[in-house]
């Protein structure tokens, strides 16, 4: 049995490209390929927002009615509905002036129960040692 | 020249559009541009505000990423795709893309 772990880090910003859709629709794919594994073998994946990336984790994006595209917004979401761990780097919102209550914290209005975490950098860099397999976005 | 320029990056451009000088300057904040108008990096307001220009952000850019024209920086105007093609039909001769 073993859990191969991977870190999804976000440092773009949103929209004018696709990196940061890709790595949330990755780290929310990882979760199904475990029907390819082995019995008891697991796949536990991180997302981590760095630098510019914090700037994904605001809240009230209306991506759909302006480009007609399902926001990074519902994306963070369906990653917290799958119970995904995501942390966002305290100081890179200290350093845009970015409050807590600005950002996705939660889906809980899509039945999630799960929550983002405010981390210090301290803690990502720990995930990113700690982590099997590391991608940046 | 009368210029219209428009800005779609954030940590990219600053450079070409500071040696840009026009009679009139109008800086059309687009795309990833907004974050110009919406964000203080360690508490300071983009330095490309501080240009002699008229400055100009698109709304449907800012929504889609989550700001309203209450984050907008007072020296910017918040404008529809409509007003900016009356921008670059009746107020800039020359418009270009950094």
């Amino acid at each position: 049995m073993a859990t191969r772990r991977l870190a999804f880090v976000i440092r773009s910003l949103p929209y004018k490209t696709e990196a940061s859709r890709l790595a949330l629709t990755h780290a929310i794919a990882s979760q199904t390929v475990e029907i390819y594994l082995e019995d008891g073998d697991l796949v536990e994946p991180v997302v981590c927002f760095i630098g510019d990336g914090v700037m994904n984790c605001l809240k009230n994006q209306q991506a759909m009615k302006n480009y007609g595209l399902t926001s990074i917004e519902q994306h963070m979401k369906n990653s917290l509905l799958l119970d995904l761990k995501v942390l966002i780097c305290k100081e890179d919102l200290d350093k845009f002036g970015i409050k807590e209550d600005a950002l996705i914290m939660d889906a809980e209005d899509i039945g999630g129960e799960t929550k983002a975490q405010i981390v210090p950098y301290s803690e990502i860099q720990k995930e990113m040692e700690a982590v099997d397999h590391l991608q940046f976005f | 020249m009368k210029l219209g320029v428009f800005m779609s990056d954030f940590k990219t451009g600053s450079d070409v559009l500071n040696r840009l000088s026009a009679e009139k300057l109008g800086i059309i904040l687009v795309g990833n541009g907004i974050y110009h108008a919406t964000v203080k990096d360690t508490g300071k307001a983009s330095s490309i505000l501080d240009k002699s220009a008229n400055f100009y952000v698109l709304a449907e850019d800012l929504e889609s990423r989550g700001f309203n024209s209450s984050n907008v920086d007072s020296r910017v105007k918040v404008v529809t795709y409509g007003d900016v093609v009356d921008l670059m039909f009746n107020d800039y001769e020359k418009v270009i893309w950094i």
